[in-house]
């Protein structure tokens, strides 16, 4: 399942400048680039990594989200691209309203936003004159469509083909080795969208975790639970009795501590069987889709079914962070992008240590 | 105060003959059994007896099963917190309705709530928890209500009305102050916190928080308990009250205190949760009258029932945690309009 080492070759090669770009957003916005797009900002999170991952520089990326810029600083993407330091990140506040003469001020041929939260989050950006793709947040189809819009707004289309073809091979993969499995040989699980104060896990609808977890050969343990994210409390976790806990990596501090430490999480079969995991931190977050996802899939079917998957992970990660950032990674960075030193002695997680 | 007073002597007299208390307090022990049986991990009724008849006899061991640690260090604790919250919350209503001889007032109204809620969502954002969040909760809290005291004394008058709109004008100011932390939190770690527990749930009461959350509550109680005769007094008109040796400033400053100190604390141990100070002491008036010997323990047993149902509805009803204010503010909203309207009714005929 290698992100072939081809694509490399084909990054050096020349953009063709030519005719103007046309494509269409996800609210159906018709989007028109004379060229391609040198000065972009994006305004939604991941985007801005996704954006790097494509181009495997942060040249064209002018203005991005605060979050965005703390996720690439407390990660690697910061160590592999240090000038992303310098890249403003006030053109919008955290919750995506755009300031719209600092956006201005670093002139973006393209801005992107997200679809769907209404006029309030556009209408400044368009009525200031400035070029606009929007993307919807959710799914897998989603999110290689976007990926595929901007890289056709950078005129990088010759980019973004092995890109998707990588995440169409593991999905296929995973597919055909789970297809037959029974509910009752799933493992239920529970992943924790937030866990510090309140634990907020995610629902069945509309929620792209518990897709990668049904993909990787497990079932959501919250699937009775209505919408897509809901606060729970402890009570509610111990009557699901969930085989598998995964954390977020969104929040810095929190640590396997949170579930082990806690007089009924610890008794939960997950805690009991050393299967409570960490969700990685790589060039973005692993939890939400992202450049890295495939990678997210793998570590995750590895764990839920030892039994059916044995990906090489690291040689994988390795292929793919040569291909998205080209950069070597290190047994060092690996360690640290998998929290080795915290969960090493989890349940199966020995598969991930450096032979 | 202009509810009933005439019925009141034979509401009281009504109630003592039916033994109104004996009545409450079974209700409230009553809903606090219930309200341990419920919830979403299975436990049968026989089972919960059985794990707490013997945590009577054996205080010294520790739970170890998930249904014994479910009882004893999520229900137990979660109860307890919210029947002493609740009856803190009315008690402090009741208390502040009595001062400002008017029953529309509560500390929502008067703004404590929002003013303690920037103090704790201040803290939450500075990194602190515990002690120093309920300290801020007071702190701004208390700020509040000074405000508006100054804001509504008009050459040397307090009219209810100034009052009432002195409060609102505090309130939406350090609710807008909120909104500003809510603006300069990280939307990854600080924010999802100051809005969850802004919202109000017990759903991380431990007993470590109802040991938090005992002394502000149980020192406010213990003042508003002490003073009960007193605010009769200050229900008086002012020229009245001093004629009988009262003096209603420095006593009203303590009654504000012990208010402050019980909504302070419950905001800061289960976040702002509207309406029970203004719903539970209009209850308790309509069935042991106006007089405050009665009128406060009243609103205390009703408070705790009636909070304890209200979380039992929250944490049962759905896989997910329903805020506690969304639940209190559908029951409470409609009967502060009914409220409002009687007490305007009255003021026009009068």
């Amino acid at each position: 399942m290698r992100l072939p080492l081809l694509v490399c070759a084909i990054l050096v090669a020349q953009p063709l400048a030519a005719d103007p770009i046309r494509f269409t957003d996800h609210e159906d916005r018709e989007v028109t680039l004379p060229a391609p797009a040198q000065r972009i900002a994006s305004i939604p999170i991941p985007m801005a990594s996704t954006l790097i991952a494509i181009d495997g520089a942060t040249d064209r990326l002018v203005g991005m989200n605060p979050t965005a810029k703390s996720a690439i600083m407390e990660g690697i993407l910061g160590r592999i691209f240090p000038q992303a330091r310098e890249i403003p990140s006030d053109i919008t506040a955290p919750n995506f309203i755009p300031n719209v003469e600092e956006l201005a001020s670093v002139s973006p041929d393209l801005v992107i936003q997200w679809a769907g939260r209404g006029p309030d989050y556009i209408d400044p950006i368009t009525n200031a004159g400035l070029t606009l793709m929007t993307i919807r947040y959710g799914s897998e189809v989603l999110t290689r469509e976007y990926m595929t819009m901007a890289a056709s707004a950078m005129g990088r289309p010759e980019r973004i083909a092995p890109l998707i073809e990588w995440r169409a091979q593991v999905q296929a993969d995973m597919e055909a080795r789970t297809a037959g499995l029974a509910d009752e040989d799933r493992p239920s699980v529970l992943y924790l969208l937030r866990a510090m104060d309140s634990l907020r896990a995610s629902g069945t609808e509309d929620n792209y975790n518990a897709w990668y977890h049904y993909l990787a050969g497990g079932r959501n343990a919250a699937e009775d639970m209505v919408g897509g994210w809901a606060d729970i409390n402890v009570e509610q976790v111990a009557a699901w009795n969930p085989d598998v806990i995964f954390l977020n990596s969104f929040e810095a501090d929190l640590t396997l501590d949170r579930i082990l430490n806690d007089p009924i999480l610890s008794l939960t079969n997950a805690a009991q069987s050393g299967r409570v995991y960490k969700m990685p931190l790589g060039g973005y977050r692993w939890d939400p889709p992202n450049q890295e996802s495939p990678l997210t899939w793998m570590w995750t079917a590895n764990l839920l079914h030892p039994d059916l998957f044995d990906y090489d992970l690291r040689a994988e990660m390795r292929t793919a962070y040569q291909v998205l950032y080209g950069h070597e990674l290190t047994d060092a960075d690996i360690d640290e992008i998998l929290w080795m030193d915290m969960q090493g002695g989890q349940a199966n997680y020995a598969q991930f240590a450096a032979p | 105060m202009s509810i009933a007073v005439d019925q009141a002597p034979r509401r009281a007299r009504l109630a003592l003959r039916f033994g109104a208390f004996p009545v409450m307090t079974a209700g409230l022990v009553l809903a606090m059994l219930y309200s341990i049986s419920a919830g979403r991990f299975e436990v049968p009724m026989a089972r919960i007896v059985e794990i707490l008849w013997a945590r009577v006899w054996d205080f010294s061991g520790s739970p170890e099963t998930m249904d014994e640690r479910i009882v004893e260090l999520v229900r137990l604790p979660r109860v307890l917190l919210a029947a002493l919250s609740g009856a803190a919350l009315a008690v402090g209503g009741a208390a502040l309705q009595g001062v400002f001889r008017n029953p529309l007032v509560s500390p929502q109204v008067l703004g404590i709530s929002q003013g303690g809620a920037f103090g704790g969502a201040m803290a939450i954002l500075l990194g602190f928890h515990g002690v120093v969040l309920l300290g801020m909760s007071f702190v701004f809290g208390l700020a509040a209500l000074v405000l508006v005291g100054l804001l509504a004394r008009i050459n040397g008058r307090t009219e209810i009305l100034t009052v009432i709109l002195a409060g609102m004008v505090v309130g939406a100011f350090f609710a807008a102050l909120v909104s500003v932390l809510q603006f300069l939190a990280d939307p990854n770690s600080s924010l999802p916190a100051i809005v969850y527990w802004l919202m109000g749930s017990f759903s991380t009461a431990t007993w470590a928080r109802l040991g938090l959350a005992l002394p502000g509550m149980v020192l406010g109680l213990g003042i508003v308990w002490l003073l009960r005769y007193r605010l009769n007094l200050l229900a008086l008109e002012e020229t009245e009250a001093r004629s009988l040796g009262v003096n209603p400033d420095r006593e009203r400053w303590f009654i504000f205190i012990a208010a402050t100190m019980m909504t302070g604390t419950s905001v800061a141990v289960a976040g702002v949760i509207g309406w029970i100070g203004l719903v539970v002491p209009h209850a308790a008036r309509l069935i042991v009258g106006e007089d405050h010997r009665r009128l406060i323990p009243a609103s205390a047993l009703l408070g705790a029932a009636y909070l304890v149902l209200i979380d039992t509805l929250a944490r049962t009803l759905t896989a997910s945690e329903i805020p506690l204010s969304v639940l209190t503010a559908l029951i409470g909203a409609p009967v502060f309009a009914v409220l409002l309207r009687q007490h305007f009714k009255r003021a026009w005929q009068s």
